[in-house]
């Protein structure tokens, strides 16, 4: 991915192999040791055993990019595919010969889906079939399914089964992808027929019916578009959603509060479940820090896109003198493993365990609702907190699936770094820069740095509506990622 | 074949324990509460569990949270100080939760734009928003423990109903089920035997114990208190343990004088405070009864009593954990196993809590 990223984390690696457990990975606050203010040094806060160190978040980094894996079939027939491979060299089309490439070329303006224009959401249809075939690397993937076929018509393959799985597990894999796309194709002028036919027949419940089904197609392949972009290892994890307020005290709190509503909100928009796991107020107003939990299909790959440093300008509210700011907040996502990937195995005598409890006697004689936990991993210092959840135990076991994370992605990271020397000359977004920038005076933007995305109703983005964000810089993400593969 | 022996032996034990039908064997102090149906009137039922008969506009709700955070941030800061009681953000965070058993969509709250919201979309609560400020100052002006406020606690991954006359489960407690479920991996006797939890209070240990032995052995709990029985009574039935958990009301081990030497476990968190320090408690403490925390002059009498009886009621091999007010009666207890009963235990050890503090006594009845 990025030879910025890829350094870094190369050289968070060597501290960890040399044990330094003193420097920790406190790698929020890294970015922002140029912004960075002290410590308050007399806080009052009940939570100074959470401030002593901050979580470290080592960097994550993809540099495999994978075919996302879509339905996976055990073993096809041979006949099967003789059968469906003869299918598809047929190109579909209407039945006055329109085909899906043909739409592509009558370039038949794209309005937005409000609009009931057949011709529209046809052509809109077609581009994101268009951009899924060239995500998929298509005619790679005829070549490589024919010599796929091939192998498995062999009569010795299953003499070796780890072998013959492994190729009719990709070949399973490949197939359903195409069969995906073929369908849509077929789906999409299907419906076409029908309103040429509707129109011929004068029949309008038909035709704005199959224009209804068209659209819902539209919006359909338009969220398949998005998934193949999400081919990275990972991205269909669910992630944690971290973000640390920078330099400023109480204005950048405020921000960094926004900025983990605003990432709730979304999250929360797109049917994902989402948990505050640790949030650590500030003393005023806002926050210092905050992780969420966001579950489900391809959290992590859609909210990768968000990490690095969200600048806000503003005037700000808790300025009596009514004077403009500028502050900052950093964002890190960390993916959640399934129990399927190889996770790091934590040694229970590596973890110190702090409890928070009011001090004296304990007990009998004490009553509290607090039951925050931190646990720190002793041999790389990288720990995790929570005091979100009503039960100690509860806390331990939210504390505990953080920091497995934590690990893991650490462990990504090296092994990133380990088989990607080749990698070191590409160029790439570093998460540690700035990404995005808000600006609510003296006139309004959001814009991302990386993208030039530019929309200027910032209370939307605020409210969620991130989307045009993360597509935009997924879109740019995924052909830099495929230029680089071809340079390398 | 030992697995089918201690099926029989336990159901042999459990038999007139489960169906009363030796009264005359039984202290006098000991009421059945099995076939006693838990009623609980609309104020005993946890918050959360209420049906949502009650709504407020977002706006109204929006302004008793407003006032209910004003409140806690001019209060916390004294408690503090006070007797280490809440602080400020701990106050907050209490009244969310409050906030999150009241609304039936507790979403609504969460992901509301103050300023954007019309003043009269209705959220339904499960209880009035007049109940809601009155729970809100006595939280602040009595010191109400929060738990009684909603009429729950969480305690390891369960949700035990509390109230007023019965003990708030405590974290440190958390880890005596812990203790049991070290004890029992690899040891199928403890795991298929009979398990007794002393002074059970909400029944809190007894459900965990027996939600770790699984579809094996059994748990009796025991309490002197009629309201701690009830509330156990309705927390074993929430969890739907009646069949495993059999809670009776009597004074320790008087309720099980039929399992005397077949018990395979006994934990137990007796009042352990000593008298004198009764008084200077945290105000939200003396809201719990007096029972559950008083353990008389040294605070360490239930104990002694626990220990001797253990000495008869465990089977050989079976297994003990007490937990105490701290280092001074582990160290005690520990001593007066060796000593004044000795050759009854074995590995008899302490283990501290989370805060690093001596808390438990644990050991085994010497075979
Ligand atoms: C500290 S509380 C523990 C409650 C519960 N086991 C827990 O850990 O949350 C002590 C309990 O012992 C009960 N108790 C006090 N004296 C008792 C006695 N003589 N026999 C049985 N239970 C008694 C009290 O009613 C109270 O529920």
């Amino acid at each position: 991915m990025s030879s910025y990223i890829l350094k870094k984390s190369c050289t968070r690696s060597s501290l960890i192999l040399s044990q330094n457990a003193a420097l920790k990975f406190p790698l929020i606050a890294h970015l922002f040791s140029s912004l960075s203010q002290s410590q308050d040094a007399n806080s009052t806060s009940a939570y100074n055993f959470l401030e002593k160190n901050t979580a470290g978040f080592p960097l994550f980094s993809h540099v495999r990019s994978k075919i996302p894996s879509g339905s996976r079939w055990k073993f096809v027939p041979s006949e099967f595919v003789r059968l469906f491979s003869s299918q598809a060299a047929v190109e579909p089309s209407t039945s006055d010969g329109l085909t899906v490439e043909g739409i592509i070329n009558k370039q038949w303006p794209i309005l937005g889906e409000s609009e009931s224009d057949w011709k529209s959401h046809a052509s809109s249809i077609a581009q994101s079939v268009h951009l899924i075939k060239k995500r998929l690397q298509w005619k790679k993937l005829k070549v490589r399914l024919g010599i796929l076929s091939a192998q498995l018509e062999k009569p010795d393959l299953w003499d070796d089964p780890v072998h013959a799985g492994k190729i009719s597990r990709e070949h399973g894999s490949l197939l359903g992808k195409m069969k995906e796309v073929n369908s849509i194709e077929q789906e999409l002028l299907e419906h076409i027929d029908m309103i040429k036919l509707a129109r011929e027949e004068n029949d309008q419940e038909l035709e704005s019916e199959s224009i209804k089904a068209l659209l819902t197609m539209r919006k359909g392949v338009k969220e398949k578009e998005l998934e193949a972009l999400l081919a990275g290892e990972h991205d269909s994890s669910s992630c944690f959603i971290e973000v640390q307020a920078g330099a400023g005290g109480t204005e950048s709190m405020d921000w960094a509060a926004m900025v983990i509503k605003m990432y709730e909100v979304w999250a929360q928009q797109r049917g994902y479940k989402v948990t505050v796991v640790d949030e650590m107020p500030g003393e005023m107003a806002g926050i210092k820090r905050a992780t969420i939990k966001v579950d489900g299909q391809y959290a992590f790959g859609y909210a990768k896109a968000e990490v690095g440093v969200h600048r806000l300008v503003r005037i700000s509210p808790f300025d009596s003198g009514k004077r403009r700011h500028t502050s900052f907040a950093a964002v890190a996502v960390i993916p959640i493993l399934g129990d399927g990937s190889s996770r790091v195995q934590i040694n229970e005598s590596d973890l110190r365990i702090e409890r928070m409890r009011a001090g004296g006697a304990g007990g009998q004689h004490v009553n509290t609702t607090e039951s925050a936990v931190r646990i720190t991993h002793i041999p790389t210092g990288i720990s995790a907190s929570c005091q979100n959840e009503r039960s100690q135990h509860q806390n331990m076991a939210s504390a505990m699936s953080v920091l497995q994370s934590r690990l893991d992605q650490l462990e990504m990271a090296r092994q990133a770094q380990m088989n990607s020397r080749h990698t070191q000359s590409l160029t790439d977004i570093s998460w540690g820069n700035q990404i995005r920038t808000f600006v609510l005076h003296p006139y309004r933007m959001v814009k991302d740095l990386r993208t030039n995305y530019e929309v200027s109703d910032p209370d939307s983005v605020l409210e969620g509506d991130l989307d045009g964000f993360i597509l935009s810089f997924l879109s740019a993400h995924w052909i830099k990622r495929k230029t680089s593969c071809n340079l390398s | 074949m030992k697995l089918s022996l201690t099926r029989t032996s336990l159901s042999s034990i459990l038999a007139p324990l489960l169906c009363n039908s030796h009264p005359s064997h039984r202290p006098i102090s000991s009421l059945s509460v099995s076939h006693r149906p838990t009623s609980l009137t609309p104020e005993t039922t946890p918050l959360f569990l209420r049906p949502p008969t009650s709504s407020a506009s977002l706006s109204d709700l929006l302004k008793f949270r407003n006032w209910a955070e004003t409140l806690s941030s001019s209060a916390g800061a004294s408690f503090s100080a006070q007797d280490n009681g809440p602080d400020t953000h701990l106050l907050l965070r209490e009244l969310t939760w409050l906030l999150e058993d009241a609304l039936e969509n507790p979403k609504t709250l969460a992901y509301c734009n103050p300023s954007a919201v019309s003043n009269d979309l209705l959220v339904s609560l499960r209880t009035d928003l007049e109940e809601l400020y009155t729970l809100w100052k006595q939280r602040i002006d009595e010191r109400r423990p929060f738990q009684y406020i909603v009429g729950c606690e969480h305690w390891r991954d369960l949700v035990l109903g509390v109230r007023e006359g019965v003990l708030i489960p405590r974290p440190e407690t958390e880890q005596v089920v812990e203790l049991v479920s070290d004890a029992i991996k690899g040891n199928d006797e403890l795991g298929d035997g009979l398990w007794a939890d002393l002074g059970t209070g909400s029944g809190a240990i007894a459900i965990g114990i027996a939600r770790i032995l699984r579809d094996r052995g059994m748990v009796i709990a025991t309490d002197l208190s009629p309201v701690a029985v009830e509330v156990a009574s309705f927390n074993v039935q929430r969890y739907n343990l009646q069949d495993k958990v059999v809670i009776r009301q009597g004074s320790w081990f008087g309720p099980l004088k039929e399992a005397e030497g077949d018990l395979v476990g006994i934990v137990s968190n007796p009042p352990y405070i000593p008298t004198e320090h009764i008084n200077g408690l945290q105000a939200e403490v003396k809201h719990e009864p007096r029972l559950a925390l008083d353990g008389g002059t040294d605070g360490i009498g239930d104990l002694l009593y626990l220990c001797n009886g253990a000495v008869s009621m465990l089977k050989p091999g079976g297994f003990f954990a007490f937990e105490t007010n701290g280092e001074k009666q582990c160290k005690f207890l520990l001593d007066y196993m060796e000593t004044k009963v000795k050759g009854s235990f074995n590995d008899i050890n302490i283990v501290s809590d989370f805060a690093g503090i001596q808390r438990f006594v644990t050991g085994f009845r010497t075979r």
